[in-house]
């Protein structure tokens, strides 16, 4: 019976279902997406360990009132990550690092821009990170400051294509250096991407590429220190802290000239982030659900005045009002669900095409579908009630002796 | 049998009373033919809208087999209208989506009839009425007389044991007219109540019983043998 009635008004149902369409389809896309997005980046968190921690020459933006940018001054030393390495308990290892964006790296005809890092022999442990092909560089290369260069995967794709580079010379801010090797493939994780990088020895670029502008020592821009579990990382924060606030005679408070992050905090932030975003999305799903709901409302008060007689004839024949307001609640409940059902499709091919264009993996949780589900009919319940309640009080009288 | 006692409607038009029925007194024995007539605005459809339940008197008494009914509520009455009171209108009133078959179906989806049964049984009462092969038809694509021939099924589809008719030849020409009148004749000859609202006096000549109305009271009653249709 019902669905006859909506099937006679095609074009005003499916008017009318649009508002829910577009509301559980952005409720399904936008979780789908979400968890895509969030699945995607723990991945890559997690592929650089969940128990790294990372310490910036600078002052911490959350203490200082005016950032000066991270690793602008040189507070940090070779010597300060040395003797955290050795004093700080829970530090299963640490590597030092020089680092410097923008850098044109030249071989033969092709040129690129990328990022160098001047590194120590720990970088491979704490960064999870080793050569593809080659060799990542020795004790000896660091300790005689040789010109020796390791390529990011992607930057060896760039300058030779799909061969081995290794033994061939490259030009680094005009100076010559060997590529001794060629870093695996990682990917990227926010702005960085490890792959786009070039691996030098640290004291090398602090003599050849940047000058050293310590006090005493070799500056650094930061360094990396490796626990064994991520449950240590507090620990560790704790003692780089007092440790380096002793060696640099800083006394709180005085603020920190350097800052400390750790992976775990990158993935809360970005967590927080993700779910801010997610909640936003969802309050604009929430409002077109709401209009949604209005508009099945507004339709069905249009429909039980346009059907009064044939609420009329259908309680003369032995309808109750019970009956009657189920009948129109079922309509109600039936334009939401399927506007709803066409939503949940049409949510999830949004979310294949952002998971395709993104390249994230594309997660359809059972949950969102279900909700998506419940909240359509909710919304039909809610919409139907008066027009239901409305048609149920008609007078049987006066509805069959109305035009 | 219907037991009508001092029955009185009154309608509140804001402040101004409007009197319909003033006290009507009349019995309808089971397996009665009976007629109703009386100038337009009379209460014809009032007091019949009253005896099928669908309205309720201002006052008076209203008793169906000695139970008064005044009493009752409105989804007991809707039980009584499916169970034991058929409807004809001078309009049909047939729902224009649903086909013949659906039509006279739908009492008996509010008597909560399994579906196979109710198929089976508005295709047997439809093709009693003549419209064997008219099944599928929705109400478009059928005559006038076609169309009061399915709601005279419909009316008929749950067994009742009254009939009510108002102006069932209203909207019809003469010889359609007759072949309904023919079809509730036979009808009540198998013993239903019969009771029909009529402007038409070569209508009511058919039944037993005339009721005149006049202004919410029942003038006269004249008792007759049916002249017989032609
Ligand atoms: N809901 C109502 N409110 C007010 N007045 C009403 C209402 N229903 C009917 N009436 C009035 O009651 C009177 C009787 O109406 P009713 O329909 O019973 O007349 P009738 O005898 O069937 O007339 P007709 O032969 O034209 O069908 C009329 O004057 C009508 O205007
Ligand atoms: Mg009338």
């Amino acid at each position: 019976m019902a669905v006859d009635s909506l099937l006679s008004n095609r074009l005003r149902t499916g008017l009318t279902m649009l508002g829910m369409i577009i509301g559980i389809g952005s409720v399904v896309a936008i979780t789908s997406i979400g968890q895509g997005v969030q699945k995607s980046t723990e991945k890559q968190i997690q592929a650089l360990g969940t128990n790294v921690m990372m310490v910036m020459a600078g002052a911490s933006k959350t203490q200082a009132g005016i950032s000066q940018g991270i690793g602008s001054s040189s507070t940090l030393t070779w010597e300060d990550a040395e003797v955290i390495a050795e004093q700080v308990t829970v530090a299963k290892a640490v590597t030092a690092y020089l680092q410097k964006p923008s850098v044109q790296v030249i071989y033969g005809d092709e040129n690129v821009s990328t990022t160098i890092i001047g590194t120590d022999l720990n970088y491979s442990e704490v960064k999870n990170i080793y050569p593809e092909f080659g060799l990542f560089f020795t004790q000896a290369d660091l300790d005689s400051a040789r010109s020796v260069a390791v390529l990011g995967a992607k930057v060896r794709d760039q300058l030779f294509g799909n061969r081995d580079p290794v033994g061939e010379v490259i030009r680094i801010q005009q100076k010559s250096y060997q590529v001794i090797g060629v870093m695996e493939a990682k990917g990227a994780v926010g702005s960085q991407d490890q792959d786009d990088m070039v691996y030098i020895p640290l004291t090398n670029m602090s003599l050849q590429l940047v000058g050293n502008n310590a006090l005493s020592g070799t500056a650094i821009t930061g360094l990396w220190l490796l626990t064994d579990s991520s449950e240590e990382l507090d620990t560790a924060q704790f003692q780089v802290t007092n440790l380096l606030r002793l060696r640099h005679n800083i006394y709180p408070p005085d603020d920190d000239d350097f800052n400390i992050t750790n992976q775990v905090d990158i993935i809360n932030t970005f967590n927080t982030v993700m779910s801010t975003l997610t909640l936003m999305v969802s309050a604009v799903a929430g409002i077109s659900l709401v209009v949604g709901g209005i508009g099945i409302a507004n339709i069905m008060l249009v429909t039980v005045v346009e059907r009064t007689k044939e609420v009329g004839l259908r309680k003369a024949l032995g309808a109750t009002n019970q009956t009657v307001q189920s009948q129109f609640l079922i309509e109600a409940v039936l334009v939401s669900t399927v506007g709803g059902s066409i939503g949940i499709g049409g949510g999830i091919v949004l979310a294949a095409a952002a998971a395709t264009a993104f390249q994230i993996p594309l997660i359809i949780s059972v949950q969102s579908i279900v909700a998506g589900f419940s909240l359509s009919i909710a919304v039909g319940l809610a919409a139907g009630v008066v027009p239901a309640q409305n048609a149920a009080r008609l007078d049987p009288i006066v509805a069959l002796r109305s035009e | 049998m219907i037991e009508l006692q001092n029955i009185t409607k009154t309608y509140y038009l804001g402040e101004v009373e409007m009197p319909v029925l003033r006290g009507i007194n009349l019995e309808i024995k089971t397996g009665e033919y009976m007629a109703i007539m009386g100038a337009s605005g009379s209460g014809k459809s009032t007091l019949m809208n009253i005896i099928g339940c669908l309205d309720r008197p201002t006052a008076g008494s209203y008793l169906l087999e000695g139970d008064d009914l005044t009493t009752l509520s409105d989804d007991e009455l809707a039980y009584i209208r499916n169970q034991q009171i058929g409807f004809v209108f001078q309009q049909f009133n047939l729902l224009p989506r649903l086909t013949a078959l659906e039509n006279v179906m739908l009492p008996m989806v509010y008597a909560g009839i399994p579906k196979p049964q109710r198929q089976k049984r508005a295709a047997q009462v439809l093709s009693q009425v003549g419209l064997a092969n008219r099944l599928n038809n929705r109400p478009n694509q059928l005559s006038g007389g076609q169309q009061q021939r399915v709601a005279i099924a419909r009316a008929l589809i749950n067994q009742p044991a009254l009939v009510l008719a108002d102006e069932p030849t209203g909207a019809l020409d003469t010889k359609t007219a007759q072949e309904v009148m023919d079809l509730l004749t036979a009808l009540n000859q198998q013993g239903i109540t019969i009771v029909i609202v009529t402007h038409e006096p070569d209508v009511a000549a058919q039944t037993q019983q005339i009721v005149h109305i006049r202004d919410g009271l029942i003038l006269d009653v004249y008792h007759h043998s049916p002249t017989l249709a032609h």
